[in-house]
């Protein structure tokens, strides 16, 4: 692979704004950018002009990541797109299965909501096989504190929360 | 013959009258066996028998007969007896002793036999009737002489005790070489009166027999009572008997009396005459004796006594209370039988089952469901937070990167997109704050039918602006329910705004949307269903588990849950159906018990924290 073509990168999601940041994040970089607001919608876009890369949000009201994923597997030369899970519910029941089988069979990359542009950006690269243009800045203050706290957001915290709750 | 001196006016009426008037038969006969004269009991006993011989009246014989008492005393002089049979006037056979005496002349030849004859046929019957009784009679009969020697036993007799005629009484019924004490037949001996005693003897085959004796005098002697006749009833059956049902009574009193369920049995009187420790326990009932139909009546629930429990039928009541002598009122399972024995009504008998134990429990699983619930919401803020974050950073860097290079367009756009989810923010703290309020529902007697017109009559026009017809179907007349209004409507109004959205999406026209208030056994149930997209089994998955929107960036993710919370903190469920293309129902089921339940508990946690007001006790 080489910089001088233009890679395609599909953003799948179903929040319109994610889509406008992601787009325009992707745009800034030099990626020719196509999206889908639901697995469906990627799904005819992936069939008519399969793209280089495919960012794909998890929980989806119509036909969702989780489910988009399996159709691709099953697809021979649709199985190689790389795909990369930006996705909310790491850590919840609700996505926590797809997740973890997604990740032990699959892409193995994923992102975690909210994501840094600059982020964003390089696991794209990275999973193109493209090099980095430079190393990416940490996030500073109260952002990574909070960055963290989210990320980091474990059954343990939430039963604090619960019991906080409970002697309210 | 005649030494006494008889007056003379007495001579002749002893002659003729004695002779008339003795009760039995006598005749005169002469040395040729002519009957001579004879009185008229034996005219009607033998008949005619003027110029007859004796042998010709008593035997109907023209010969005299072989070795003649009559000729020997002729000869002798002796008085004679003698058990003869001979033909009545009707010439039947009879049966009967005669006395023969003779009368001498001054000489002391025998001129003259009187002969006195007793008839025996009837008395020989009464024999034969009383051997056959006393030996066929179904209880032991013996004849004791003063020495208490048996000189006399029946069949039923031998067969108990075996052969005892010549042997001591004590020897033969209870194999001992003294009397007994308590002997019936010795105080009969002493006293001559009727004595009846309980004894223990030895059967022939070494068993112990259990009879009741009665003895009475027989006959009489110089010395007072010379037989004793002893009557025995072997009870040693009947006594086995009562063991086996004193056994049986003792067992089923055991069970009664052990039983953790309270059970408590009345006449047909309605007083009390079975309570056991559990029913004491239940009712407060520590006083010694049992209540008396108005006690009753106002510890327990009317249904016991007004229903008809005599045909067999049953009472069931899953959950009643019971008022106890002291105390508050107690919550129980009560049941209730009618007692019959062989078609006849004795009683009626309650079981009752305290609930108080099981009530705590399930008042326990309604807090685990509703803590359940707060986690799988605190899960999902989690989740919407991420989804907001993700939203202002974006608007972030559409704005920094605009004004990077200058590019208004791009700062209006981040700047848009920041508002946007500055205002999801706001609307998701407003929602959040709405959904951790008021946790524990404000329970009071509530018409559900109006609760839910005054929802549908809320949302009927802006259903109308989206093209949907939104009605209510109202059941069967629906009883009052212990529910929190507020709580109700705000959980109602989301689901039909939801049902709304979903009927809108509809790609033909015509949505509908229909609220429907019912019962269903012991549950009041409200749906809600649309002819919408419906959802597929992915959106059905999670619908419930997490913050959830389908409506992009207008909702929060938050209706449902707060819809779920509301219904989960009134003990009931919400429940989903739904079918892609076709609609989707959302019911919320309440049981009417867990209402109960639940205003109870919160009227107890209000009265133990403060003198506060009791919540309405309204019964449904």
């Amino acid at each position: 692979m080489s910089d001088a073509v233009v890679k395609r990168i599909l953003v799948v999601d179903d929040e319109p704004d994610v889509r406008t940041y992601l787009c325009t994040a992707l745009e800034d970089a030099g990626f020719l950018v196509e999206t889908a607001s639901d697995g469906l919608e990627a799904l005819e876009s992936i069939r008519r002009e399969p793209p280089d890369l495919i960012s794909l949000d998890l929980v989806m009201p119509r036909h969702s990541g989780a489910r988009l994923y399996h159709e691709l597997q099953k697809d021979k030369k649709l199985s190689k797109i790389p795909v990369l899970i930006v996705t909310g519910h790491a850590r919840d029941e609700m996505g926590q299965a797809d997740f973890e089988e997604m990740t032990m069979s699959g892409p193995g990359v994923y992102l975690e909501k909210p994501v840094r542009p600059v982020s964003y950006v390089s696991a794209v690269r990275r999973l193109l096989g493209l090099e980095n243009a430079e190393p990416e800045p940490a996030p500073e203050g109260l952002r990574r504190e909070l960055f963290q706290a989210m990320s980091g957001a474990d059954q343990e915290a939430l039963r604090r929360a619960l019991d906080a709750l409970k002697k309210k | 013959m005649m030494n006494i001196m008889i007056p003379p006016e007495l001579e002749t009426l002893l002659g003729r009258g004695l002779f008339e008037h003795v009760p039995f038969n006598v005749a005169f006969i002469d040395r040729d066996f002519n009957i001579v004269a004879a009185n008229k009991s034996f005219e009607e006993y033998f008949g005619d028998w003027r110029r007859k011989k004796c042998h010709e009246v008593y035997k109907d014989s023209l010969r005299r007969c072989a070795g003649c008492h009559a000729q020997e005393t002729f000869e002798d002089g002796r008085v004679r007896v003698s058990d003869e049979t001979g033909v009545d006037r009707h010439g039947r056979a009879c049966h009967y002793v005669v006395h023969l005496a003779p009368v001498k002349d001054d000489g002391q030849k025998v001129q003259y036999i009187i002969e006195m004859t007793i008839d025996l046929t009837e008395t020989r019957r009464w024999q034969r009737e009383y051997d056959l009784f006393l030996e066929r009679v179904p209880c032991c009969v013996l004849v004791v002489d003063r020495q208490f020697r048996i000189i006399r036993d029946n069949e039923k007799f031998r067969q108990t005790f075996g052969d005892g005629r010549g042997k001591l009484c004590y020897e033969v019924c209870k194999r001992r070489k003294t009397i007994c004490k308590n002997c019936p037949a010795d105080l009969t001996f002493k006293d001559s009166a009727e004595h009846t005693s309980s004894q223990v003897g030895v059967h022939r085959d070494g068993t112990p027999a259990y009879y009741v004796v009665t003895s009475s005098a027989l006959s009489r002697g110089a010395g007072g009572v010379a037989h004793v006749i002893e009557m025995a009833t072997d009870v040693t059956e009947v006594r086995h008997l009562q063991g086996e049902l004193r056994e049986a009574q003792d067992y089923y009193e055991s069970l009664i009396r052990n039983s953790g369920t309270g059970i408590l049995a009345v006449d047909m009187l309605n007083r009390a005459k079975v309570m056991n420790h559990a029913a004491r326990a239940l009712l407060g009932w520590n006083i010694g004796r049992l209540p008396g139909p108005r006690r009753l009546r106002q510890m327990l629930p009317a249904e016991f006594f007004a229903s008809n429990l005599g045909e067999g039928k049953a009472l069931d009541l899953s959950e009643t209370l019971i008022r106890p002598r002291q105390g508050p009122e107690v919550p129980v399972r009560f049941s209730a039988v009618g007692l019959r024995s062989r078609g006849k009504q004795l009683g009626r008998a309650a079981f009752l089952q305290d609930l108080r134990e099981i009530k705590s429990l399930e008042q326990d699983k309604l807090e685990a469901e509703r803590l359940a619930a707060v986690g799988q919401t605190v899960a999902g803020l989690a989740h919407t937070v991420k989804n907001l974050l993700m939203g202002l950073e974006g608007g972030m860097y559409m704005v920094d990167s605009g004004l990077h290079r200058g590019d208004a367009a791009r700062i209006a756009d981040g700047w848009e997109i920041l508002q946007r989810n500055f205002e999801k923010t706001t609307a998701l703290v407003k929602d959040f704050l709405s959904f951790a309020k008021g946790r524990v529902p404000d329970l009071r007697p509530t018409d559900p039918v109006a609760l839910a017109r005054s929802v549908v009559e809320l949302y009927r026009d802006a259903a109308r602006m989206q093209g949907v017809e939104l009605v209510l179907e109202p059941g069967e007349v629906i009883a009052e329910a212990l529910l929190d209004p507020d709580g109700i409507e705000t959980a109602l109004t989301n689901l039909v705004s939801n049902a709304i959205d979903a009927a809108a999406l509809r790609e033909a026209p015509g949505g509908k949307v229909v609220l429907h208030t019912r019962d269903d056994a012991k549950d009041l149930l409200f749906e809600v269903s649309d002819n919408g997209c419906g959802m597929d089994w992915e959106v059905k998955g999670k619908v419930f588990t997490t913050f959830f929107t389908t409506k992009g960036g207008k909702g929060t993710g938050l209706g449902l849950l707060t819809t779920r919370k509301i219904v989960q903190e009134h003990g009931g469920r919400l429940e989903m159906e739904s079918a892609v293309g076709e609609g989707s129902l959302f019911r919320m089921r309440f049981p009417r018990q867990r209402l109960q339940t639940l205003a109870e508990a919160a009227a107890r946690s209000v009265n133990g924290k403060s003198a506060g007001a009791v919540p309405n006790e309204g019964k449904s």
